[in-house]
């Protein structure tokens, strides 16, 4: 294979790949664009979600084995009260544990007595708004500590997506560059837009601080 | 329809060539976001010398703003105040540009200043500019002028994502040749994105 031809096929693989993972991206790429309104634009009306919380407070039990370390407790909680979710800040003292358990749009806060095997679990639900501006934000990324992961594989897993959709951004940019590159003299004010996008963007991240 | 496919083509090629640089600065914070831990161990922020001044004449009998704006331009600081915190001995807040966040803590009584600074880097720089302006203490924020530009830029960046992604289903659809791949990445796309939806909301 000449080199020439190499550089044909990877243009025309690059223009089918922009394509393709960019129609495979698109409902991704719609509800991040939707929710990163949402978070902006707080003061929307008709995304009101705070004011609708429901939040309801139930009286738990619990029956805590001895000798489990604070791991097995928690699951063991969670199993008991059939409640999954990222869990969070955690507070255990020999006596009783305090922690959160979160999913998109849902949080539970729960307190339960070891000795007493009773408790209180607070839960606080958000509706379609609430649910979609969690989305946009739900990475498991613990804000004291960075280096603790997820605890939930839906985490996890919403997080891998973000990573995915977020290479497939880039590779979309790329690729776009090297679409126009071919087409260029066509195209000659490509020029313009690709620089002062650059110039701009280049501002804000290196420029502003100096 | 397919009159409108020479200019749907020209704008989509303009206004993604525009758009993508935003694009990257939105997508590699999404991965710095993501992985905070990693990059503090490749990268970690940098803290510069702590630095003890005493200021003149600052006017507490103002909103907190204003009394936090005077102190920045009296130290010659600039940024965006991200939030405020106070109490009878202290007033402090951090000022933000993206890369740089500077804290500031003014003794009331004695009016000394305790100003910590740190350089973040690049890659927070885009962590810092995804999650502005956003969710919080909206009634301060876009106090700095960069701000108030970066709040428009952020939202025509979206609005103009929305066209870009409108008019790429456009375009696919005058494509005979990749009809069908095109229609198996629209379902396969959607099936992940409402099987990821339906587990994780439920």
């Amino acid at each position: 294979m000449t080199y020439k031809t190499l550089i044909k096929k990877l243009t025309y693989s690059n223009r089918r790949l922009h394509i393709h993972i960019g129609l495979f991206l698109v409902l991704f790429i719609w509800l991040f664009s939707f929710s990163g309104l949402l978070l902006n634009h707080g003061n929307w009306k008709f995304a009101s979600f705070w004011d609708e919380r429901k939040e309801k407070t139930i009286e738990i039990t619990v029956s805590i084995p001895a000798g489990l370390d604070s791991i097995q407790v928690l699951k063991t909680i969670l199993s008991q009260l059939k409640i999954v979710g990222e869990v969070n800040n955690v507070k255990m003292t020999p006596d009783s544990v305090d922690f959160s358990v979160a999913y998109p749009g849902h949080v539970s806060n729960i307190h339960a007595d070891f000795k007493k095997g009773t408790g209180i679990q607070k839960e606080l639900s958000y509706n379609i708004w609430g649910k979609l501006r969690t989305l946009h934000t739900f990475n498991g990324a613990n804000r004291d500590n960075a280096d603790v992961e997820p605890n939930w594989l839906l985490t996890r897993v919403w997080r891998f997506s973000m990573d995915a959709i977020a290479v497939g951004l880039i590779f979309l940019s790329v690729s776009s560059w090297i679409m126009w590159y071919k087409i260029r003299q066509n195209y000659l004010w490509g020029y313009l837009a690709l620089i002062a996008g650059f110039a701009l963007a280049g501002w804000f991240v290196y420029l502003l601080k100096l | 329809m397919k009159k409108y496919y020479p200019p749907v083509r020209t704008l989509h090629l303009y206004i993604g060539l525009f758009v993508s640089p935003f694009v990257l600065i939105f997508s590699i914070s999404v991965l710095v976001l993501n992985h905070a831990g990693y990059l503090n161990s490749v990268m970690p922020v940098k803290r510069l010398p702590v630095i003890k001044t005493h200021l003149d004449k600052i006017p507490y009998d103002t909103s907190d703003l204003q009394t936090a704006k005077a102190i920045t331009q009296k130290l010659g600081i600039k940024g965006e105040i991200d939030f405020i915190s106070k109490n009878d001995d202290h007033i402090s807040f951090p000022v933000t540009l993206p890369g740089e966040r500077t804290k500031i803590e003014v003794n009331k009584h004695t009016n000394e200043v305790l100003i910590t600074r740190d350089e973040e880097g690049v890659l927070r720089a885009t962590n810092y500019l995804h999650k502005m302006p956003g969710p919080h203490n909206t009634q301060i924020r876009g106090n700095a002028t960069f701000m108030k530009t970066w709040r428009l830029l952020a939202d025509m960046v979206v609005y103009l994502l929305l066209f870009l992604s409108a008019s790429g289903i456009f375009l696919w659809y005058f494509l005979k040749a990749e009809r069908k791949l095109g229609w198996l990445a629209i379902i396969s796309g959607a099936i992940i994105f409402t099987g990821l939806l339906l587990f994780i909301i439920g």
